[in-house]
């Protein structure tokens, strides 16, 4: 059997080139041009999937994303599995391999056939709630299951081979959709000279001008198409993207582009080239012709393989030379149909009959299928389908629309296609992503875009013009009017000569009545894809769920990734029926992006692997890496964590790295501390304002340690400011507090206190600063810098200028490990050739690189405070023990001080930073482990506080953490017992933060 | 000028200097040919760059600079250049001063003098950034790739100059000529923004000059 269906000619597919591809693992033949759809169509494949719910055999409905049942599983591969792809959007290739996603464990053999015929009467609407939802701890079974009989594709277990990324697009004129209304828009739009984007979703730009009968001056209107994407492609700032769907509409003109670059080649994207791209576009105005999808009468049985939207017949035969069937019987409620059963005859097939459900249709189209001589029934629908697994009668009775009846049993027509066209929906979906409502036209029978605060225009079906020339003219007029708006100056165009027929208006008629009462009739399906039909719709009405939104999440009526496409307008029309009510009434449900479904690949583009966020790194990164430093992430930053040596774990790695500190010398890159330049006549002033102690005496040469709080009075960033002349400051603060306190200071200079002369300049990138600390350091230093390192030439907490490894230095004479330090500040081009230098010099002294982890432990020791880790912003200078950092004096008040002297701030009962020293000296605290004073008490216990920094310390020999405690300064040599997960206790001293050589001796050496 | 500490930050002599993308070895790359590259990439590496901000409204102030610098003081989004160097405007009261490899200093001691006791700021941020210059028929996608911000022609002409939004982070772009871009790279980010730019330029192929 091959392409049993495939006409000798005509269409846009090229029958030179046979391609092979494999459905459901069975091999087939079609040709290049052929979607998936067409070429399963051309080899006479009836049966692609199983109904969602009733496990249904379904075939192909429509040709373009409208189509409900034909989901497919693309991928031949476990890595390249693409689940829920649309044959009819699937070009075919070579060795293209496809599955139904529907029809547990294969379509043919279905085990949910037999349970859906006979459970399908135990499934009724809202199944999932009525029956699913109890007992809730089935659920994740029942969903297991739902889920794989449900038609839902799988996603595959392996990772994605293929690369997909983002693109920012801005244009005048964004143009979507490329049928004739797009193409005349962009036209329009290129010539006033805008910069313009066509997209659309097709293979190839045209629209319904690549199968439609009628002729643009005269020729075939393809022919047109050419001519004026070669005008676009030759317009300078014309960008045309053709397989991209503008999925999304969102707030000021931004929109959503998903371009599928090479689906169409294969499953995989060649060596280098990007598979899907996400265009991200601003566009001044947005032309709007995303044209209008065909609505499919809702008649008995209308789900067997052969029942087929009109419009695709014509499509398929036209455009992809397929007829897929022999005897056509068309049901219609208006003209444009008619072009079907002609294209069919010209096919070379049989029409059996057109049933029209009008009295005494007269239009040209009519009286042309009448002249070729095929039967017209009048005021007469298809009220049932006959067949299993492939349509072979249709029935088509007398009927009485007002009264919602048949008035003649019918006639068994013989066929095996069955075409309905019940009007045109407008593909309302982009206009409507935000909120705009659409309207309904009682003249046209839809739904058109209603008015919206977009700065956008609609044109051709959308809009509800729906003949070829006021189409065209439409479209022109959209794209010359979107240009004008834009700010360019509008040209006149021709738009083609189309010799337009008269049509008269369609009828109203959405479901067919049948003999026997909706609830009774065989199944009349809405939404194909979720199974729902007029008979659920029907009790969903009656149960009492009037509002659309509720029918809709009742029935599932428009859900998943068909979004209503084919099934809203007839889900309306028949909800408006039963309750009585016009369907403007019942309403519309809102429309979200995506209008289509979209790879989760190309929502992350490069933002992925080692792109997924950026890391920051030190000018000495590359030593530590040599070096064999593991790193912490601070922030963006990687910094070194820990240098183990072989067989070392944390414990060992950082008691040896404590020890080199405390007894001879470490070096710690600390080059990611927030470093701001500070320069101004009143800088000074400036931090007086910022810090809460006072700077007013602060010597040049001299540093001092700051605080910073919010107006609240809570601790938000520390750092050490040393003063480098009389206007020049620079200040230092926390690694992750750098951005954002550059910015609170920009932000009080230019909203309070602009008067004050002072600039800021964040350096943290231009200085590279190593620290060495030790007993051993000053003797380090010295064989390598010029600098008079006397301790009173050089004191504690000052800075000198001079050379150290040759390279100009600023060194500051500051500790946070409590020992004698050194911070070696150089521009951080030279920071290598310092650091190795430092590294061979400080061989003899023992000079071993320490991580962020012992600094943790060193500092702790000191009880020196981490912002973020010993504080969480509810903690004030007091509440640490700090109120030697706080001035209260300063003349003009400082940030915070208000804050800090509320009530509730000056209890004695806050809690406090103090020092807990564990009973048993192995013991080390859980860091966030909450306190009790007492443990004799039922639970919920009163907790009293939580320990914010625990280490275990190797150089004074047992665990040691810093904690907040109610009243702890208070406190001291009290009990607090740290509660544990597994119930136990832990017991602790409440002693001062200060572990370690608490009268500061050692800094000051 | 005593009121502020000034002085030489860069080595006199022979001390090895670390540019940020050092450690990407793009002089070997530059070796290598690739046919029909579209994108070039080269790091001017090691300028001296300077961040001068002053009272633009100030004719005296705006006439030193000009005066010291031979180059007019650039209005919003602006970019000036003499030869290797070139001043951009960066705020309403904040320029970037790019000049060449160990200039700053001495460029600095003359912008301070001839603009005398104004309360002014020049800070020296030369080893916190670089500058990465692209060229080709394929960097404006590249750069599309990678920032929101319009850079078609119409809105990014030659000569101006925008802090953006790049990838996931944040730095410099700056339009030199026809098919010439520079990125002012921050030295912490370089390494991601490389590694980025390798990736975006992949498809149109990627070349490094030294």
């Amino acid at each position: 059997m091959s392409q049993v269906n495939r006409l000798t000619r005509g269409g846009r597919i090229d029958r030179s080139q046979p391609l092979t591809f494999t459905f459901n693992g069975q091999n087939y033949q079609g040709f290049a041009g052929d979607t998936l759809a067409s070429a399963l169509l051309a080899n006479g494949v009836d049966v692609i999937g199983r109904s969602f719910k009733y496990s249904r055999p379904r075939g192909i409905v429509a040709a373009g994303s409208e189509e409900p049942n034909a989901i497919m599983q693309i991928g031949s591969t476990e890595a390249t599995q693409i689940p829920n792809v649309r044959a009819t959007q699937q070009p075919l290739y070579a060795g293209l391999v496809a599955a139904s996603t529907n029809g547990w464990p294969s379509v043919n053999n279905d085990l949910m056939g037999i349970l859906g015929k006979v459970g399908g009467k135990m499934m009724p609407p809202g199944f999932y709630y009525k029956t699913f939802m109890y007992p809730q701890n089935l659920w994740l079974t029942y969903e297991k299951y739902i889920r794989k009989a449900a038609g839902l594709g799988r996603v595959p277990t392996e990772i994605d081979p293929d690369s997909y990324d983002h693109m920012n697009q801005h244009c005048d004129v964004l143009v979507v959709g490329a049928g004739p209304a797009g193409l005349a828009a962009a036209l329009a739009a290129a010539r006033s000279g805008a910069r313009v984007i066509l997209a659309d979703e097709q293979e190839e730009f045209g629209g319904s001008l690549l199968d439609t009968r009628e002729l643009l001056d005269g020729q075939p209107a393809a022919e047109w198409v050419v001519k004026a994407v070669a005008e676009l492609e030759a317009t300078p700032d014309v960008t045309l993207l053709s397989r991209a769907t503008v999925n999304g509409y969102h707030d000021h003109n931004f929109l959503t582009i998903h371009q599928r670059l090479t689906d169409h080649i294969g499953e995989k994207a060649p060596m280098g080239q990007v598979r899907h791209r996400v265009h991200r576009v601003r566009a001044t105005r947005v032309v709007l012709a995303t044209g209008a999808h065909e609505r499919p009468l809702v008649y008995a049985n209308n789900d067997i393989p052969g029942n087929l939207v009109a419009g695709a017949v014509s499509t398929y035969v036209r455009r992809y030379g397929v007829a897929p069937g022999q005897k056509l019987v068309l049901s219609t409620n208006n003209d444009y149909a008619y072009r079907v059963a002609l294209d069919w005859l010209e096919a070379g097939r049989t029409v059996v009959a057109i049933a029209d459900a009008r009295q005494n249709p007269r239009g040209a189209w009519v009286e042309e299928a009448r002249a070729k001589g095929i039967r017209v029934l009048t005021s007469a629908a298809v009220t049932e389908a006959r067949g299993s697994t492939r349509v072979t009668g249709a029935r088509v009775a007398a009927i009485d629309i007002k009264g919602f009846r048949t008035t003649s049993p019918g006639e068994w027509l013989s066929c095996d296609v069955i075409a309905t066209s019940g009007g045109y929906s407008p593909v309302v979906h982009l206009a409507s992503h935000l909120g705009g409502r659409p309207l309904w036209r009682e003249d046209i029978q839809a739904f058109v875009p209603g008015p919206a605060p977009q700065k956008r225009v609609c044109a051709g079906a959308v809009n509800g013009v729906f003949a070829l020339g006021d189409v065209l003219a439409d479209g022109f007029e959209a794209g010359a009017k979107a240009a004008a708006e834009a700010g360019l100056k509008a040209v006149s165009g021709e738009v083609p000569r189309v010799d337009q027929r008269f049509e008269e208006p369609s009828l109203a008629f959405f479901q067919v009545p049948h003999e026997k009462s909706t609830a009774r009739a065989p199944k009349q399906f809405v939404d194909l894809q979720n199974d729902v039909t007029a008979a659920g719709i029907e009790l969903a009405c009656r149960e009492g769920f009037e509002s659309i939104e509720h029918v809709k999440r009742y029935t599932a009526l428009g859900f998943g990734t068909d979004q209503g496409k084919l099934g809203n307008i007839n889900g309306l029309a028949i909800a408006a029926r039963v309750q009585n009510k016009a369907i403007p009434e019942v309403g519309t449900t809102m429309f979200r992006p995506n209008y289509t479904p979209v790879t989760f690949g190309a929502v992350a583009g490069r933002h992925c692997g080692h792109l997924m966020e950026p890391v920051r790194f030190t000018a000495l990164h590359g030593w530590h890496v040599k070096s064999g430093a593991l790193f912490e992430d601070v922030g963006q930053w990687k910094r070194p964590w820990y240098f183990p040596k072989a067989g070392e774990d944390l414990h060992a790695a950082v008691a040896r790295e404590c020890k080199a500190v405390r007894e001879k010398v470490g070096i710690l890159d600390a080059s990611t501390l927030g470093k701001i330049d500070i320069q101004g006549p009143d800088a000074r002033e400036f931090l007086n304002r910022v810090y809460t102690n006072a700077w007013t005496k602060l010597e040049v040469g001299k540093a001092r340690y700051g605080l910073m709080c919010k107006e609240d009075g809570m601790v938000m960033d520390d750092g050490v400011t040393a003063c480098l002349a009389d206007n020049h400051f620079l200040m230092t603060t926390t690694t992750g507090g750098a951005a954002r306190i550059l910015e609170w200071l920009e932000l009080y200079h230019q909203t309070e206190w602009p008067e004050l002369k002072v600039y800021f300049t964040s350096v943290t990138d231009h200085w590279a600063t190593m620290t060495l600390s030790g007993p051993e350091s000053r003797n380090l230093l010295a064989e390598l810098t010029d600098i008079n390192l006397d301790k009173d030439a050089f004191p504690f907490m000052s800075w000198k200028e001079g050379t150290v490894g040759g390279v100009p230095a600023r060194v500051f004479r500051i500790s946070f490990t409590g020992e004698l330090s050194y911070e070696i500040n150089v521009q951080a081009d030279y920071a290598m050739g310092v650091w190795e230098q430092l590294m061979e010099a400080g061989k003899k002294y023992g000079l071993t690189p320490y991580g962020t982890e012992t600094m943790h432990v060193l500092r702790a020791e000191k009880g020196f405070i981490i912002v973020g880790q010993d504080t969480d912003g509810s903690v004030t200078p007091q509440d640490l023990g700090m109120n030697w950092a706080v001035s209260m004096s300063k003349p003009f008040s400082f940030i915070g001080k208000r804050g800090m002297n509320r009530q509730d701030c000056l209890k004695a009962d806050r809690k406090q930073l103090v020092g807990l020293k564990p009973v048993n000296p192995k013991a080390v605290l859980p860091e966030g482990a909450q306190l009790v004073f007492n443990t004799q008490q039922p639970i919920p216990m009163t907790m009293v506080g939580h320990v914010t920094s625990s280490y275990y310390s190797a150089s004074m020999g047992f665990g040691f953490a810093l904690a907040v405690v109610k009243g702890g300064l208070g406190k001291m040599g009290q009990k607090v017992y740290a509660a544990l997960r597994d119930g136990t206790f832990v017991e602790a001293e409440i002693v001062s933060s200060v572990f370690y050589d608490p009268k500061g001796e050692r800094q000051h050496v | 000028m005593s009121n502020v500490n000034v002085y030489s930050q860069r080595p006199a002599g022979t001390a090895r200097a670390e540019s940020p993308l050092f450690h990407a070895e793009l002089e070997k790359l530059a070796g290598r040919s690739v046919s029909g590259a579209g994108v070039t990439l080269r790091e001017k590496k090691l300028r001296g760059h300077l961040i001068l901000r002053g009272d633009a409204s100030d004719r005296g102030f705006t006439r030193a600079v000009e005066s010291v610098l031979g180059l007019e003081l650039p209005v919003a989004l602006g970019l000036t250049a003499k030869g290797e160097t070139s001043l951009q405007w960066l705020g309403p009261d904040e320029w970037l001063l790019v000049v060449p490899q160990g200039e700053e200093y001495a460029t600095e001691l003359n912008l301070r003098e001839a603009i005398g006791d104004r309360h002014i700021s020049i800070v020296n941020v030369s080893g916190g950034q670089t500058l990465y210059e692209l060229t080709g028929p394929n960097v404006r996608n590249v750069l599309m790739k990678s920032t929101s911000y319009d850079v078609h022609p119409s809105n990014f002409p030659v000569g101006k100059a925008v802090g953006t939004v790049f990838a996931k982070s944040q730095l410099i772009i700056r339009h030199t000529g026809e098919d010439t871009w520079e990125l002012v790279v921050r030295r912490s980010f370089a390494d991601y923004i490389w590694l980025w730019l390798q990736d975006a330029s992949a498809e149109y192929g990627l070349a490094i000059a030294a």
